[in-house]
Protein backbone atom coordinates (compact mmCIF):
# COMPACT_ATOMS: atom_id res chain seq x y z
CA UNK A 1 0.00 0.00 0.00
CA UNK A 2 2.82 2.37 0.75
CA UNK A 3 4.18 1.76 -2.76
CA UNK A 4 0.77 2.51 -4.26
CA UNK A 5 0.66 5.71 -2.26
CA UNK A 6 4.08 7.00 -3.24
CA UNK A 7 3.57 6.19 -6.92
CA UNK A 8 0.19 7.99 -6.78
CA UNK A 9 1.82 10.88 -4.94
CA UNK A 10 4.42 11.45 -7.64
CA UNK A 11 1.96 10.92 -10.47
CA UNK A 12 -0.54 13.34 -8.92
CA UNK A 13 2.13 16.01 -8.62
CA UNK A 14 3.11 15.47 -12.26
CA UNK A 15 -0.52 15.54 -13.40
CA UNK A 16 -1.38 18.76 -11.61
CA UNK A 17 1.83 20.36 -12.87
CA UNK A 18 0.80 19.36 -16.40
CA UNK A 19 -2.62 20.89 -15.85
CA UNK A 20 -1.34 24.28 -14.84
CA UNK A 21 1.59 24.52 -17.25
CA UNK A 22 0.25 23.18 -20.52
CA UNK A 23 -0.96 25.80 -22.95
CA UNK A 24 -3.03 23.44 -25.03
CA UNK A 25 -6.32 22.66 -23.29
CA UNK A 26 -6.39 19.01 -24.35
CA UNK A 27 -2.93 18.39 -22.86
CA UNK A 28 -4.06 20.16 -19.70
CA UNK A 29 -7.11 17.89 -19.61
CA UNK A 30 -4.75 14.93 -19.91
CA UNK A 31 -2.89 16.24 -16.88
CA UNK A 32 -6.18 16.54 -15.00
CA UNK A 33 -7.02 12.94 -15.92
CA UNK A 34 -3.62 11.80 -14.65
CA UNK A 35 -4.18 13.68 -11.39
CA UNK A 36 -7.63 12.11 -11.00
CA UNK A 37 -6.30 8.61 -11.60
CA UNK A 38 -3.51 9.18 -9.12
CA UNK A 39 -6.06 10.43 -6.59
CA UNK A 40 -7.89 7.14 -7.02
CA UNK A 41 -4.62 5.43 -6.11
CA UNK A 42 -4.35 7.62 -3.02
CA UNK A 43 -7.90 6.63 -2.03
CA UNK A 44 -6.99 2.96 -2.49
CA UNK A 45 -3.96 3.35 -0.23
CA UNK A 46 -6.21 5.04 2.35
CA UNK A 47 -8.48 1.96 2.56
CA UNK A 48 -11.29 3.59 0.58
CA UNK A 49 -11.80 1.27 -2.41
CA UNK A 50 -15.40 2.37 -3.02
CA UNK A 51 -14.37 6.02 -3.23
CA UNK A 52 -11.48 5.07 -5.50
CA UNK A 53 -13.79 3.31 -7.95
CA UNK A 54 -16.31 6.18 -7.79
CA UNK A 55 -13.48 8.58 -8.48
CA UNK A 56 -12.51 6.73 -11.65
CA UNK A 57 -16.12 6.32 -12.76
CA UNK A 58 -17.30 9.88 -12.10
CA UNK A 59 -14.25 12.06 -12.49
CA UNK A 60 -12.05 10.21 -14.95
CA UNK A 61 -14.97 8.64 -16.79
CA UNK A 62 -17.79 11.15 -16.90
CA UNK A 63 -16.32 14.58 -16.19
CA UNK A 64 -13.26 14.20 -18.39
CA UNK A 65 -15.37 13.06 -21.33
CA UNK A 66 -17.70 16.03 -20.81
CA UNK A 67 -14.72 18.38 -20.79
CA UNK A 68 -13.37 16.76 -23.92
CA UNK A 69 -16.69 17.16 -25.73
CA UNK A 70 -16.97 20.83 -24.84
CA UNK A 71 -13.36 21.35 -25.85
CA UNK A 72 -14.30 19.96 -29.24
CA UNK A 73 -17.39 22.18 -29.45
CA UNK A 74 -15.57 25.36 -28.60
CA UNK A 75 -12.42 27.09 -29.71
CA UNK A 76 -9.50 26.10 -27.57
CA UNK A 77 -7.13 28.58 -29.16
CA UNK A 78 -8.32 31.56 -27.17
CA UNK A 79 -6.03 30.74 -24.28
CA UNK A 80 -3.21 33.01 -23.37
CA UNK A 81 0.10 33.19 -25.18
CA UNK A 82 -1.22 31.70 -28.39
CA UNK A 83 -0.97 35.00 -30.23
CA UNK A 84 -4.65 34.71 -31.12
CA UNK A 85 -7.50 36.80 -29.70
CA UNK A 86 -7.43 36.70 -25.96
CA UNK A 87 -3.67 36.77 -25.64
CA UNK A 88 -2.24 38.44 -22.57
CA UNK A 89 -1.63 42.14 -23.02
CA UNK A 90 -3.92 42.45 -26.00
CA UNK A 91 -7.25 43.07 -24.32
CA UNK A 92 -8.31 45.43 -27.10
CA UNK A 93 -8.75 42.55 -29.52
CA UNK A 94 -12.37 42.26 -28.41
CA UNK A 95 -14.51 44.54 -30.52
CA UNK A 96 -16.40 46.62 -27.94
CA UNK A 97 -19.45 46.94 -30.20
CA UNK A 98 -20.09 43.24 -30.67
CA UNK A 99 -18.06 41.75 -27.87
CA UNK A 100 -16.60 39.34 -30.34
CA UNK A 101 -12.92 38.99 -31.05
CA UNK A 102 -11.66 41.31 -33.72
CA UNK A 103 -10.11 39.95 -36.88
CA UNK A 104 -7.16 37.77 -36.27
CA UNK A 105 -3.85 39.41 -36.81
CA UNK A 106 -1.63 37.82 -39.37
CA UNK A 107 1.20 36.00 -37.73
CA UNK A 108 4.58 37.45 -38.31
CA UNK A 109 6.79 35.46 -40.58
CA UNK A 110 9.54 35.42 -38.01
CA UNK A 111 7.20 33.64 -35.62
CA UNK A 112 6.49 30.90 -38.10
CA UNK A 113 10.10 30.34 -38.98
CA UNK A 114 11.29 30.48 -35.39
CA UNK A 115 12.50 27.20 -34.03
CA UNK A 116 9.97 25.78 -31.55
CA UNK A 117 11.55 25.85 -28.13
CA UNK A 118 10.86 23.01 -25.69
CA UNK A 119 8.93 25.47 -23.56
CA UNK A 120 6.68 26.68 -26.35
CA UNK A 121 3.83 24.47 -25.18
CA UNK A 122 3.93 25.88 -21.66
CA UNK A 123 2.17 28.87 -20.21
CA UNK A 124 4.31 31.67 -18.87
CA UNK A 125 3.90 31.81 -15.08
CA UNK A 126 1.90 34.75 -13.81
CA UNK A 127 3.80 36.34 -10.90
CA UNK A 128 0.79 37.35 -8.85
CA UNK A 129 -0.92 33.98 -9.24
CA UNK A 130 2.33 32.22 -8.29
CA UNK A 131 2.67 34.44 -5.24
CA UNK A 132 -0.89 33.86 -4.06
CA UNK A 133 -0.85 30.10 -4.54
CA UNK A 134 2.62 29.75 -3.00
CA UNK A 135 1.49 31.78 0.01
CA UNK A 136 -1.53 29.50 0.34
CA UNK A 137 0.70 26.44 0.10
CA UNK A 138 3.00 27.82 2.81
CA UNK A 139 0.00 28.48 5.07
CA UNK A 140 -1.40 24.99 4.50
CA UNK A 141 1.99 23.38 5.06
CA UNK A 142 2.47 25.31 8.30
CA UNK A 143 -0.98 24.19 9.45
CA UNK A 144 -0.21 20.57 8.55
CA UNK A 145 3.20 20.59 10.25
CA UNK A 146 1.71 21.94 13.47
CA UNK A 147 -1.00 19.27 13.64
CA UNK A 148 -0.99 17.34 16.94
CA UNK A 149 1.07 14.20 17.17
CA UNK A 150 -2.06 12.09 16.81
CA UNK A 151 -1.75 12.77 13.09
CA UNK A 152 1.67 11.21 12.80
CA UNK A 153 0.25 7.87 11.72
CA UNK A 154 -3.09 6.21 11.12
CA UNK A 155 -4.54 4.05 13.85
CA UNK A 156 -5.48 0.40 13.34
CA UNK A 157 -8.79 -0.44 11.73
CA UNK A 158 -11.49 -2.48 13.48
CA UNK A 159 -11.32 -6.08 12.49
CA UNK A 160 -14.17 -8.55 12.65
CA UNK A 161 -11.78 -11.45 12.87
CA UNK A 162 -10.23 -10.89 16.27
CA UNK A 163 -13.66 -10.93 17.89
CA UNK A 164 -12.74 -8.05 20.17
CA UNK A 165 -14.23 -4.64 19.78
CA UNK A 166 -12.49 -1.37 20.45
CA UNK A 167 -13.09 -1.46 24.18
CA UNK A 168 -11.58 -4.90 24.42
CA UNK A 169 -14.84 -6.69 25.20
CA UNK A 170 -15.18 -10.17 23.80
CA UNK A 171 -18.16 -10.81 21.57
CA UNK A 172 -19.97 -13.80 20.24
CA UNK A 173 -19.91 -14.69 16.57
CA UNK A 174 -23.50 -13.54 16.08
CA UNK A 175 -22.80 -10.19 17.66
CA UNK A 176 -19.80 -9.70 15.41
CA UNK A 177 -21.85 -10.61 12.37
CA UNK A 178 -24.56 -8.06 13.17
CA UNK A 179 -22.28 -5.27 14.35
CA UNK A 180 -22.02 -2.62 11.63
CA UNK A 181 -19.05 -1.09 13.41
CA UNK A 182 -17.01 -4.12 12.49
CA UNK A 183 -17.72 -3.94 8.77
CA UNK A 184 -14.56 -3.67 6.70
CA UNK A 185 -13.58 0.00 6.50
CA UNK A 186 -14.39 1.62 3.17
CA UNK A 187 -16.24 -1.41 1.84
CA UNK A 188 -19.30 -0.88 -0.31
CA UNK A 189 -21.58 -2.23 2.40
CA UNK A 190 -20.18 0.09 5.06
CA UNK A 191 -20.38 3.16 2.80
CA UNK A 192 -23.92 2.37 1.65
CA UNK A 193 -25.10 1.73 5.19
CA UNK A 194 -23.57 5.07 6.14
CA UNK A 195 -25.48 6.77 3.35
CA UNK A 196 -28.86 5.17 3.98
CA UNK A 197 -28.73 4.90 7.76
CA UNK A 198 -26.81 8.05 8.56
CA UNK A 199 -27.52 10.64 5.89
CA UNK A 200 -30.61 9.65 3.86
CA UNK A 201 -31.89 13.23 3.64
CA UNK A 202 -28.64 14.54 2.15
CA UNK A 203 -28.74 11.72 -0.36
CA UNK A 204 -32.24 12.73 -1.48
CA UNK A 205 -31.31 16.41 -1.63
CA UNK A 206 -28.37 15.59 -3.87
CA UNK A 207 -30.70 13.76 -6.25
CA UNK A 208 -32.80 16.94 -6.42
CA UNK A 209 -29.65 18.97 -7.05
CA UNK A 210 -28.61 16.77 -9.94
CA UNK A 211 -32.12 16.91 -11.38
CA UNK A 212 -32.06 20.70 -11.27
CA UNK A 213 -28.56 20.75 -12.76
CA UNK A 214 -29.61 18.53 -15.66
CA UNK A 215 -32.62 20.74 -16.38
CA UNK A 216 -30.49 23.88 -16.16
CA UNK A 217 -27.77 22.48 -18.39
CA UNK A 218 -30.28 21.47 -21.06
CA UNK A 219 -31.96 24.87 -20.89
CA UNK A 220 -28.69 26.79 -21.05
CA UNK A 221 -27.15 24.85 -23.89
CA UNK A 222 -30.25 24.79 -26.07
CA UNK A 223 -29.99 26.59 -29.35
CA UNK A 224 -33.55 27.89 -29.54
CA UNK A 225 -35.28 29.16 -26.45
CA UNK A 226 -38.71 28.96 -28.03
CA UNK A 227 -41.56 30.44 -26.08
CA UNK A 228 -39.48 31.61 -23.16
CA UNK A 229 -39.84 35.37 -22.80
CA UNK A 230 -36.73 37.41 -22.21
CA UNK A 231 -34.41 35.04 -24.02
CA UNK A 232 -33.08 35.73 -27.44
CA UNK A 233 -33.06 33.38 -30.35
CA UNK A 234 -29.35 32.99 -30.75
CA UNK A 235 -29.57 31.11 -34.01
CA UNK A 236 -31.63 33.85 -35.64
CA UNK A 237 -29.30 36.50 -34.34
CA UNK A 238 -26.21 34.92 -35.82
CA UNK A 239 -27.94 34.41 -39.14
CA UNK A 240 -28.22 30.64 -39.20
CA UNK A 241 -31.99 30.42 -38.97
CA UNK B 1 0.17 3.06 5.39
CA UNK B 2 1.22 6.55 4.36
CA UNK B 3 1.57 9.20 7.00
CA UNK B 4 -1.50 11.44 7.36
CA UNK B 5 0.55 14.60 7.13
CA UNK B 6 2.08 13.55 3.81
CA UNK B 7 -1.36 12.87 2.36
CA UNK B 8 -2.61 16.20 3.66
CA UNK B 9 0.38 17.91 2.05
CA UNK B 10 -0.48 16.25 -1.25
CA UNK B 11 -4.03 17.56 -0.94
CA UNK B 12 -2.73 21.05 -0.11
CA UNK B 13 -0.40 20.98 -3.11
CA UNK B 14 -3.18 19.90 -5.48
CA UNK B 15 -5.43 22.60 -4.04
CA UNK B 16 -2.79 25.27 -4.59
CA UNK B 17 -2.24 24.04 -8.15
CA UNK B 18 -5.98 24.52 -8.65
CA UNK B 19 -5.84 28.00 -7.16
CA UNK B 20 -2.98 28.88 -9.46
CA UNK B 21 -4.88 27.57 -12.47
CA UNK B 22 -8.01 29.53 -11.59
CA UNK B 23 -6.01 32.71 -11.07
CA UNK B 24 -3.74 32.48 -14.08
CA UNK B 25 -5.94 31.09 -16.85
CA UNK B 26 -8.47 32.99 -18.92
CA UNK B 27 -9.93 30.11 -20.85
CA UNK B 28 -13.18 29.24 -19.06
CA UNK B 29 -12.72 25.49 -19.52
CA UNK B 30 -9.27 25.71 -17.99
CA UNK B 31 -10.74 27.57 -15.02
CA UNK B 32 -13.37 24.86 -14.58
CA UNK B 33 -10.72 22.14 -14.80
CA UNK B 34 -8.65 23.87 -12.12
CA UNK B 35 -11.77 24.09 -9.96
CA UNK B 36 -12.20 20.34 -10.37
CA UNK B 37 -8.62 19.82 -9.21
CA UNK B 38 -9.38 21.87 -6.09
CA UNK B 39 -12.48 19.79 -5.35
CA UNK B 40 -10.40 16.67 -5.86
CA UNK B 41 -7.87 17.92 -3.32
CA UNK B 42 -10.70 18.43 -0.84
CA UNK B 43 -11.82 14.85 -1.51
CA UNK B 44 -8.35 13.56 -0.67
CA UNK B 45 -8.38 15.57 2.54
CA UNK B 46 -11.83 14.26 3.51
CA UNK B 47 -10.83 10.65 2.92
CA UNK B 48 -7.65 11.17 4.93
CA UNK B 49 -9.57 12.48 7.92
CA UNK B 50 -12.11 9.69 7.50
CA UNK B 51 -9.32 7.11 7.72
CA UNK B 52 -7.79 8.96 10.64
CA UNK B 53 -11.09 8.90 12.52
CA UNK B 54 -11.54 5.21 11.76
CA UNK B 55 -8.23 4.50 13.45
CA UNK B 56 -9.36 6.25 16.63
CA UNK B 57 -13.06 5.42 16.95
CA UNK B 58 -14.58 2.22 15.73
CA UNK B 59 -18.03 3.44 14.76
CA UNK B 60 -19.24 2.91 11.25
CA UNK B 61 -21.19 6.15 10.76
CA UNK B 62 -18.50 8.46 12.08
CA UNK B 63 -15.69 6.73 10.27
CA UNK B 64 -17.47 6.78 6.92
CA UNK B 65 -18.92 10.27 7.18
CA UNK B 66 -15.85 11.64 5.39
CA UNK B 67 -16.29 9.18 2.55
CA UNK B 68 -19.96 10.08 2.35
CA UNK B 69 -19.05 13.75 2.06
CA UNK B 70 -16.59 12.81 -0.66
CA UNK B 71 -19.44 11.26 -2.61
CA UNK B 72 -21.49 14.41 -2.05
CA UNK B 73 -18.62 16.55 -3.33
CA UNK B 74 -18.39 14.34 -6.41
CA UNK B 75 -22.12 14.77 -7.07
CA UNK B 76 -21.91 18.53 -6.61
CA UNK B 77 -18.84 18.67 -8.84
CA UNK B 78 -20.65 16.74 -11.56
CA UNK B 79 -23.64 19.10 -11.35
CA UNK B 80 -21.34 22.11 -11.36
CA UNK B 81 -19.44 20.93 -14.41
CA UNK B 82 -22.67 20.22 -16.24
CA UNK B 83 -23.98 23.73 -15.60
CA UNK B 84 -20.58 25.35 -16.17
CA UNK B 85 -20.01 23.63 -19.48
CA UNK B 86 -23.54 24.52 -20.61
CA UNK B 87 -22.81 28.16 -19.78
CA UNK B 88 -19.54 27.95 -21.70
CA UNK B 89 -21.34 26.49 -24.73
CA UNK B 90 -23.97 29.25 -24.54
CA UNK B 91 -21.26 31.91 -24.23
CA UNK B 92 -19.34 30.42 -27.12
CA UNK B 93 -22.47 30.46 -29.25
CA UNK B 94 -22.92 34.19 -28.64
CA UNK B 95 -19.34 35.43 -28.48
CA UNK B 96 -17.47 32.78 -30.47
CA UNK B 97 -14.88 32.57 -27.75
CA UNK B 98 -14.49 30.76 -24.44
CA UNK B 99 -12.38 33.52 -22.95
CA UNK B 100 -13.45 34.78 -19.55
CA UNK B 101 -12.77 38.38 -20.57
CA UNK B 102 -15.31 38.19 -23.38
CA UNK B 103 -18.22 37.93 -20.99
CA UNK B 104 -18.59 41.63 -20.24
CA UNK B 105 -22.25 42.14 -21.06
CA UNK B 106 -23.10 43.02 -17.46
CA UNK B 107 -20.26 45.55 -17.28
CA UNK B 108 -21.20 49.27 -17.11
Amino acid sequence: MIVVFWVSFIVALVGSALLITQKHAVYALLGLLIAFGASAGVFLSLDAPFIAVSQILIYAGALAVMFLFVLMFTDTRTDEDTGLPGAVGSRAVFDPATGRPAKKKKKKKADEEAKPSPFSGLVMPKPMAVAVSLALLVCFTAAIVTLPSGFNRFGPLPSAYDGINFEGVERSADQIKSDPNLLPFGSTEAVSRTIFEGFPLAFEVVSLLIFAAVLGAVLLARRHLVGIPGTQDVAKESGHA
Amino acid sequence: MPEPKVVLFLAAFLFCCGVYGVLSRRHLIMILMSLELMLNAINIMLVTFSRHWAGKNHDMLGAHAGQFFTLMVMAVAAAEVGIGLAIIVALYRRKHTADADAATDLKN
